[in-house]
């Protein structure tokens, strides 16, 4: 008679804390529309990997679902790559290459990477651990959860909700650390923007020289760096317009949402429900805030040399990273709000565009340098 | 270098992260520089092109 209530009877606190933490992400993308493409499916993994004998992960030694797509595409870190293939594809750099000086914001804006990763090991994480803590700051869900797969596989879970739900609060966290770091008139710095196009030529070669330049770099993060700028260069040849579309389209969904549920199914209450979750959670903002900072200080620091006239509106900095195109809305917005009329919008968006390379460069020399040293 | 790496290796986990840090920071500056100079003499290159063709 208990076999046919074990469902009731092996319910646990952790597993009802659990299915109360699933049903805020699905309510967070939902009602808020909090990246409803990875939290709804995240928040749904992981209720049912805490749902009793946790069958779609594995049950009397039965792989289930969840676990054969963890093992398939997580593990081996496929998914992330094949979804880099698709942002890829999405990203036009035409904007960086008409202010292309706007590309050390997003090398600037790295910066909370790395005080989080220093931040973490102060908390008593081991290195491989805080580097994958701190590359939430690449405020790149793929970039995460790779390094992430490869340096933390037992916090994979709490990292990847971090790293989405930090990007979709961009417009909560970061105006007030800029006008912390600002004045109103460094705020209202209107900027000239040339209109001018880069060469087809220029376009097509930029993904291979972006590749071959991280190869030569930091041969591991080639992963990383190839299928992205596999995915641009299907772009920008111009011959691949189906490929592209699909790489876009078909491919990104369906992987984000595989990824999704079994990131989720990675949150079994044993692994999640324990004070390090907490202390992640916490350091995802702590990178998202000096990942700001970062960008707006170099702005700061550009603007005492430069004349009057080429002064750079601070806030562009914080466009540094990888939150693409959010960021440079945030900005923009802000800059509205400021001085009607000032419109900085492309600087902000190639300022954007340079963090989404400038984050996955970071996360290939992490995964280059922690292996080095750390035991 | 060797021996830098193996004196960190045995370093704290603070400053083996600042370590990274210091690593990390001075790589993306100098391989987002690389890029910029390539975006930049690719403009000069395209500026040079068009005066030619203009004259």
């Amino acid at each position: 008679m208990q076999d046919i209530f074990v469902g009731f009877t092996s319910i646990t606190w952790q597993m009802v804390v659990m299915w109360g933490i699933g049903g805020l992400l699905i309510w967070l993308a939902i009602k808020k529309g909090y990246e409803p493409m990875l939290l709804l499916p995240i928040g749904f993994g992981a209720i049912l990997v805490n749902l009793p004998l946790s069958v779609v992960w594995e049950h009397e030694g039965v792989a289930g679902f969840l676990k054969i797509l963890y093992d398939g595409g997580i593990i081996n870190e496929l998914f992330p790559l094949l979804i880099f293939v698709g942002i890829g594809a999405m990203i036009d750099f035409a904007p960086l290459f008409k202010n292309p000086t706007m590309i050390f914001f997003g090398a600037a804006a790295q910066l909370g990477i790395f005080v989080t990763m220093m931040f973490a090991t102060l908390l008593g994480f081991d290195l491989r651990t805080a580097a994958s803590i701190g590359i939430i700051g690449a405020a790149d869900g793929p970039t995460a959860i790779y390094v992430a797969s490869k340096f933390a596989k037992n916090f994979l879970g709490p990292i990847s909700v971090a790293a989405y739900s930090y990007m979709s609060l961009v417009p909560l966290i970061q105006p007030p650390v800029i006008r912390a770091l600002t004045t109103k008139e460094e705020r209202r710095i209107h900027m000239t923007y040339h209109e001018s196009s880069a060469p087809k030529w220029l376009k097509v070669l930029f993904p291979i020289i972006v590749t071959m330049t991280s190869g030569l770099v930091a041969p591991i993060s080639v992963p990383l760096v190839g299928s992205l700028m596999f995915g641009n260069l299907i772009r920008e040849s111009g011959v691949l317009e189906r490929l592209s579309q699909t790489a876009q389209n078909e491919l990104t969904y369906l992987v984000t949402l595989l990824l999704g549920i079994t990131i989720g199914g990675s949150m079994q209450a044993d692994k999640f429900l324990n004070y390090q979750t907490i202390l992640i959670l916490c350091m995802g903002l702590v990178a998202f805030v000096f990942d700001t900072v970062g960008g707006v200080l170099l702005a700061k620091f550009a603007n005492l040399f430069l004349p009057k006239d080429k002064k750079i509106n601070p806030m562009i900095g914080a466009c540094g990273i990888s939150a693409f195109p959010m960021s440079a809305r945030v900005v923009q917005k802000m800059a509205q709000e400021e001085e009607r009329g000032n419109i900085i919008l492309m600087q902000a968006i190639s300022a954007n565009v340079s963090g989404q390379l400038g984050s996955i460069i970071a996360g290939g020399l992490i995964l280059a340098f922690v292996p080095l040293i750390a035991h | 270098m060797d021996s830098l790496i193996q004196s960190l290796s045995h370093a704290s986990p603070l400053s083996q992260a600042a370590a990274v840090t210091v690593g990390g920071l001075v790589g993306v500056f100098a391989t987002l520089g690389f890029f910029w100079m390539i975006i930049w003499l690719s403009g000069k290159l395209q500026k040079g092109e068009k005066s030619k063709k203009a004259s």
